[in-house]
């Protein structure tokens, strides 16, 4: 029996290990929490917000998450972000695992610790149930009018892989960043989109929502979903491939997997398909009775029209306060960080002018997100962690300080010399006449400048989503995605926006009609 | 109390003061006469370190200050300043602070006098130029010549050894002039060394003990003003005097 053989290995592997190095394994238990990493916005059946309570998560690999943290005797705990960045979040440690649709790969094994796969995923393809052109692959291969088919993707996913290796010569793969955004992209035939190749499961949780589209062919190019966990902790991924194998086992995971509407054959035959590689160990489970139809006890429905805003505007009014939180701490940093700058600039040593010269232009010059980035990806490696909400106002407050430098440089240029002159014939050492002369009526000249980056850094915000940030523009897509309400989420959520920068821009006009009055009158 | 040795300063290949020698009393008023770009402000503005210059050294209140070369230069400036004011022809009043902050600014950041002793000194100061009901206007809502009083108020407030006065009433119309003028022939009366550049020839001729006509870069001709008024010598004196007559 290759589940013995696994569980005597494993028991080998615990030992080994407990040898040798720190496991996550050990962590976890004495944290009382598994952290696993997903992106909500990838939507159901993964991860989504849950449509009866969007405070609370649903979707099969919560499910999942929890019925391995039960295994583990911890509670899980589930950690959002970036779906491409996730493989990031578990290097730099912020997370035990990720479990959100990761197909296993050579080179995702030979980088990760691979997991046994939890489901077994094929790409469907999807067209219009009106459009003739589409009907079978072979009208992918030979298009009828000679046309290449535009066949849209989630960027990056294995579907964007089959396309690019088998039908390179014959298709327009088009880029989406959701897998939702994708079959409404068929839908609404955007950017002469013909079809979409999609994750099976994704397509039977949603394909209620979008009538227009039917599957074409036959369910193609099979793979595995398999938990990611760091390559060291091996004892933590025997675990959990002993909590999915007893899943599988005992029908849990089938009851999880049908309750989704994606239990099918051929997670069933499984035990046929799986090769015994190094992570990815198969499992036999006679149990499984391979001709069962998967009998759906939770449907995907859209929540449309004006309802959605007051089950789901809490939310979006709670990221609000992060996306606030974020631009009034990284605003006056911006600014302070910026001042010094544009006083080294003009007054300082020769080599000191020249580091704020190289700094202003260096930040001006690459974009936040890449800053963002670094920050937060790269100081880890370093041996600097630091919490994702503080890496966003660092990152902000670093980007807006080289404009702020700039603002508050013509701001001290425009103080015309005489000023320097009479404060230093007073007897002022030149710092003080800044600081008590030149400072306070450059300050007056740039409030309207500066209220103005304020303004653009409260959109800028929305950058730190990919630093797993969930502020305004991220809570939207979250539930935009999940519920299809596009339009009444995205006016609320430009309300909120707009609540937050009108206000702003009325401080600025009272500010600047005090300051001329103060000069004039 | 105020000496000038061979004052030379040059701006690229035009040299323009050309060893000057000044010697300046306690007490003295001092005027610079000379058409423009005769070097009169440049040398005006040596005095405080406003301008650098390259050679020969400056004395005041015995304090040295050395030519830009000279490594102790700010030390001296730090004393210099303190005991020498000046007034500029554009006032260059703080524009955010009122009269009678802009008076009491330096006594209190640089003397360190107590608030209420700065307060009553820039009332009193400001009494004193004619501006007691103006304590709390802006500069933007006062007159040029009320500014340039106020800017007189606030380099008094400092007890200055010396006032320079950069043409100060060059941007004043004739009304305005006077009020400015029988403020400094006050100040002269009360004994305040000055030294003067203008181009307002009656305070010279009623107020100066001293004047000194400058000719490119160098001092052409100096006496009381009587002599150089009714007997100048100097070719450039007498063409100065025939144009402004």
């Amino acid at each position: 029996m290759r589940l013995k053989w696994l569980v005597v290995s494993a028991i080998c592997a615990t030992f080994a290990a407990n040898c040798f190095a720190d496991d996550a394994l050990d962590v976890i238990q004495k944290r009382g929490t598994f952290i696993w990493g997903a992106d909500q916005e990838g939507g159901g059946p993964f991860v989504l917000p849950s449509p009866d309570d969007p405070t609370k998560l649903m979707g099969f690999e919560v499910e999942l998450a929890d019925l391995i943290a039960s295994h583990l005797g911890v509670k899980a705990q589930f950690a959002q972000g970036q779906w491409d960045k996730l493989p990031d979040l578990l290097s730099r440690g912020d997370i035990d695992c990720v479990l959100n649709g990761y197909e296993w790969t050579p080179a995702r094994a030979a980088m990760f610790g691979t997991s046994v796969p939890y489901y077994i995923y094929e790409l469907q393809l999807l067209g219009r149930r009106d459009d003739e052109g589409l009907r079978t692959w072979s009208d992918v291969k030979q298009s009828a009018d000679g046309r290449k088919k535009r066949i849209a993707v989630l960027g990056g996913s294995a579907a964007h892989e089959y396309l690019e290796t088998k039908f390179a010569e014959s298709v327009d793969v088009v880029n989406f960043d959701g897998a939702t955004d994708a079959m409404r992209g068929v839908e609404l035939s955007v950017d002469g989109v013909d079809g979409n190749l999609q994750d099976l499961p994704v397509w039977t949780f949603f394909q209620d929502g979008f009538p227009a589209l039917a599957a074409v062919g036959e369910p193609v190019g099979r793979g595995y979903y398999v938990g990611l966990t760091r390559k060291s902790d091996q004892r933590l991924r025997a675990e959990i491939n002993l909590a999915i194998l007893k899943a599988l086992q005992d029908g849990s995971l089938r009851r999880i997997l049908e309750k989704y509407r994606i239990w099918n054959a051929t997670q069933a035959q499984r035990a046929l398909e799986i090769d015994p590689l190094e992570n990815f160990v198969g499992d036999e489970t006679k149990s499984i009775d391979a001709n069962s139809a998967a009998e759906a006890t939770e449907t995907y429905e859209a929540v449309r029209g004006w309802k959605v805003i007051s089950q789901r505007g809490g939310l979006l009014l709670k990221a609000a306060l992060m996306t606030v939180a974020l631009a009034v701490v990284a605003m006056p940093l911006a600014v302070l960080i910026g001042l010094a700058l544009s006083l080294m600039r003009l007054y300082g040593p020769h080599w000191l002018a020249w580091l704020a010269v190289v700094y202003i232009e260096v930040v001006r010059g690459t974009p936040l997100v890449l800053q963002l980035y670094v920050i937060f990806f790269l100081l880890p490696e370093i041996g600097v962690s630091i919490h994702a909400f503080w890496a966003g106002v660092l990152g902000l407050a670093i980007n807006y300080s080289a404009y702020e430098a700039e603002i508050y440089r013509a701001g001290l240029q425009a103080i015309p010399r005489g000023q320097m002159e009479a404060a230093l014939s007073l007897g002022m050492s030149r710092w003080l006449a800044l600081r008590r002369i030149i400072l306070p009526q450059a300050t007056r000249l740039v409030i309207p400048p500066v209220t103005n980056d304020f303004i653009a850094l409260f959109k800028d915000t929305a950058v730190c989503s990919v630093i797993t940030v969930v502020e305004l523009s991220k809570e939207y897509y979250i539930h935009a995605r999940s519920t299809g309400a596009i339009f009444e989420l995205g006016i609320l959520t430009a309300i909120l926006y707009l609540a937050m920068s009108y206000p702003l821009s009325l401080l600025a006009g009272l500010l600047e009609r005090r300051m001329t009055k103060e000069r004039t009158s | 109390m105020i000496e000038l040795h061979n004052i030379r300063k040059s701006f690229g290949e035009i040299e323009i003061l050309r060893g000057i020698r000044l010697s300046i009393r306690k007490g003295e008023v001092c005027v610079l006469l000379g058409p423009s770009g005769s070097g009169k402000s440049t040398l005006l503005r040596t005095i405080n370190g406003l301008e650098t210059f390259d050679e020969g050294h400056i004395i005041v209140d015995g304090t040295s200050l050395g030519p830009i070369s000279d490594p102790t230069r700010e030390i001296a400036l730090a004393t210099i300043r303190r005991r020498v004011g000046m007034v500029f022809q554009q006032y260059n009043l703080f524009p955010h602070q009122s009269a009678l902050e802009n008076v009491m600014e330096a006594p209190i950041h640089v003397l360190k006098q107590p608030r209420a002793e700065a307060i009553e000194n820039a009332k009193q100061l400001l009494d004193r130029v004619g501006l007691g009901d103006k304590i709390h206007s802006r500069p933007a809502q006062l007159s040029g010549g009320q500014q340039q009083r106020v800017a007189i108020a606030r380099t008094l407030a400092m007890n200055p050894a010396a006032i320079l006065f950069d043409e100060p009433t060059s941007a004043l119309d004739p009304r305005m002039t006077a009020e400015v003028i029988s403020v400094m022939a006050d100040l002269a009366a009360s004994g305040q060394t000055m030294i003067v550049v203008t181009h307002a020839m009656g305070f010279a001729r009623s107020v100066a003990h001293t004047v000194h006509i400058l000719h490119q870069g160098q001092i052409a001709e100096s006496g009381p003003p009587k002599q150089i008024f009714e007997s100048p010598t100097h070719p450039a004196t007498i063409e100065l005097l025939a144009q402004t007559a």
